[in-house]
């Protein structure tokens, strides 16, 4: 039950019959046709054939995921890839965070940090952080350090730009409403600023991790000996397909892991914004 | 209400201060390069980035085309994949936003291709397209189509529940509320679309170009690291900036005019 402004809103539950067409557009059974399908028809392209050897069935995927976790692969198991993975993730989008929230912070609370720093970052802004991949490679070599500054780099942007734009946009009035109770330019800044930008500081951090994600693929399949990007090359060049399959499933499954971790913390830090995004 | 205009006179420390900022980085860079501070084979200064860039713009060596070719290639690559992602994304969007049938059954294909990465497809574009342009255009592809599905559907869901109900009581059909109603209110949402798949085919161009072509600036980027040319490196990076704050802009004042002749 909720209210809106002073009606009260009943939830009311309509009985619906049993019908033919009721079952078939009924949306969660049409889910279920979709996924059904989409698997249907994923196995038989691949047992007819019909693209060639580039496409393995579920099961084969399955079977070959299944076969990782047990032997090794590059002196790792399916296990150690993915943490290889999830570790350089962690540790750029972590700098990327560390520096980029407070930095973003700081160019919207102050005009003279912004006027400083605005016009250099405005230069590599525009620059997408795989482009980066082969300076990271010239300057740190082909070792962890290079795929950690391009997590790095491209986790930066995003962070930066939403605290400052989360701060630009908050309502004026808000602020006049902490100096009408006599409040100073820090109890603005703790009271206001930061709660408001919240939640768009944390839509930027989701915005960085997709990116972490992507870069991290991109640096794997450029140069690595271990991770789930080099799965998905070592299946390429080994011209099997059920290896490449499995590592974008996984890739898909951990991403979606990190994207959950991050969202359950910022229902955790900012409750007032639930129930305000409806998707 | 009238408000009078008051005019705050900006500090002239606030005018200097970027400008300043803007010189020290570039005099910065020229001079850690030149001092040998940072190797040249890591780095290269501005004045020998510029350099090569004029050379490049009538000489094919070492990478075997012309700036022009390279930058002609990715915008034609990136292109062609916006405006499919756009063609087969925004409809699709809509008719999931409102009829439970579509949205039931693309739904879930749709969320189990979203968390993959569009750089994850590199391989299997590989064994399917080959390294020509259809494959990158493939990639490319998969990174516009997500966001502009996810606006259009969303703006679809943000229509105002009292229009359709007055739709409805004058007896409109599903399909008509659908396209009177629906549609023009996310319009907004789509257009908003635009910047944020542009950003994504942008940045997966480059990666699509690291791993598989002969052409573009991508590769450009790839075969200074291979060739370890950094002047070559950073051309190609200030390059693929450059393109994408142009088609930025462009898209940007697409959006205006739309958005105005949508307005009126």
């Amino acid at each position: 039950m909720g209210t809106v402004a002073n009606e009260v809103i009943k939830p009311v539950k309509v009985e619906r019959k049993l019908s033919f067409k009721g079952v078939i557009t009924n949306e969660y059974f049409l889910y279920v046709v979709s996924f059904v399908s989409f698997i249907a028809i994923w196995h038989f392209v691949a047992k007819a054939q019909l693209l060639g050897k580039s496409l393995a069935t579920p099961w084969e995927v399955i079977k070959e995921l299944g076969r990782m976790t047990q032997t090794t692969l590059a002196g790792k198991t399916l296990w150690g890839h993915i943490w290889a993975s999830t570790r350089r993730i962690l540790i750029g989008f972590t700098l990327g965070a560390v520096i980029g929230v407070p930095l973003g912070l700081f160019m919207a609370l102050n005009k003279y940090v912004n006027a400083v720093v605005k016009p250099i970052f405005d230069l590599f802004k525009p620059m997408p952080p795989i482009a980066w991949i082969s300076i990271a490679i010239l300057w740190f070599g082909i070792g962890e350090p290079s795929k950690i500054f391009i997590i790095f780099i491209g986790s930066l942007v995003p962070c930066l730009l939403n605290s400052y734009n989360g701060i630009r946009i908050i309502d004026e009035e808000l602020y006049d409403v902490v100096r009408v109770l006599g409040g100073n330019r820090r109890d603005e800044i703790l009271q206001v600023s930061f709660p408001a930008a919240f939640p768009a500081l944390f839509a930027g951090l989701q915005i960085s991790l997709s990116i972490a994600w992507t870069c991290v693929l991109a640096a794997e399949l450029v140069s690595a000996r271990s991770g789930l990007g080099w799965i998905i090359i070592r299946g390429m060049k080994l011209t099997k397909p059920e290896l490449v399959l499995g590592g974008m499933a996984i890739i898909a499954i951990v991403a979606m892991g990190t994207t959950l971790l991050i969202s359950g913390l910022e229902k955790f830090i900012c409750p007032w914004k639930r129930g305000i995004e409806g998707l | 209400m009238a408000y009078e205009e008051v005019k705050v006179k900006k500090p002239l420390s606030l005018t200097v201060l970027p400008i300043l900022a803007i010189t020290i980085f570039f005099v910065g860079w020229q001079l850690i390069v030149d001092t040998g501070v940072v190797p040249s084979t890591m780095l290269a200064s501005p004045t020998k980035v510029i350099r090569l860039f004029i050379y490049k713009l009538t000489n094919a060596n070492p990478d075997g085309a012309v700036l022009g070719v390279h930058a002609w290639m990715s915008m034609k690559e990136a292109v062609t994949a916006y405006l499919l992602a756009m063609v087969m994304g925004v409809p699709l969007g809509l008719l999931m936003g409102w009829f439970t049938v579509v949205r039931g059954l693309a739904r879930p294909v749709f969320e189990i291709i979203r968390p993959i990465p569009p750089i994850a497809w590199i391989p299997l574009c590989i064994f399917w397209f080959g390294i020509g342009i259809w494959g990158k255009i493939f990639i490319i592809w998969i990174a516009g189509i997500v966001p502009f599905v996810i606006n259009s559907w969303v703006g679809v869901g943000m229509t105002n529940p009292t229009f359709i109900q007055m739709a409805r009581t004058y007896g409109a059909s599903d399909w008509q509320i659908f396209t009177q109603i629906c549609i023009p209110s996310a319009l907004p949402m789509v257009f908003g679309a635009l910047q944020i798949a542009l950003a994504y085919c942008w940045t997966n161009l480059v990666g699509a170009e690291l791993l598989a072509a002969d052409q573009g600036l991508g590769y450009l980027i790839s075969m200074g690291r291979r060739l370890a040319l950094p002047d070559m490196v950073v051309l190609g990076m200030v390059c693929v900036g450059i393109g994408g704050a142009i088609i930025g802009l462009i898209v940007d004042l697409l959006e205006k005019r739309l958005l105005a002749w949508i307005k009126r």
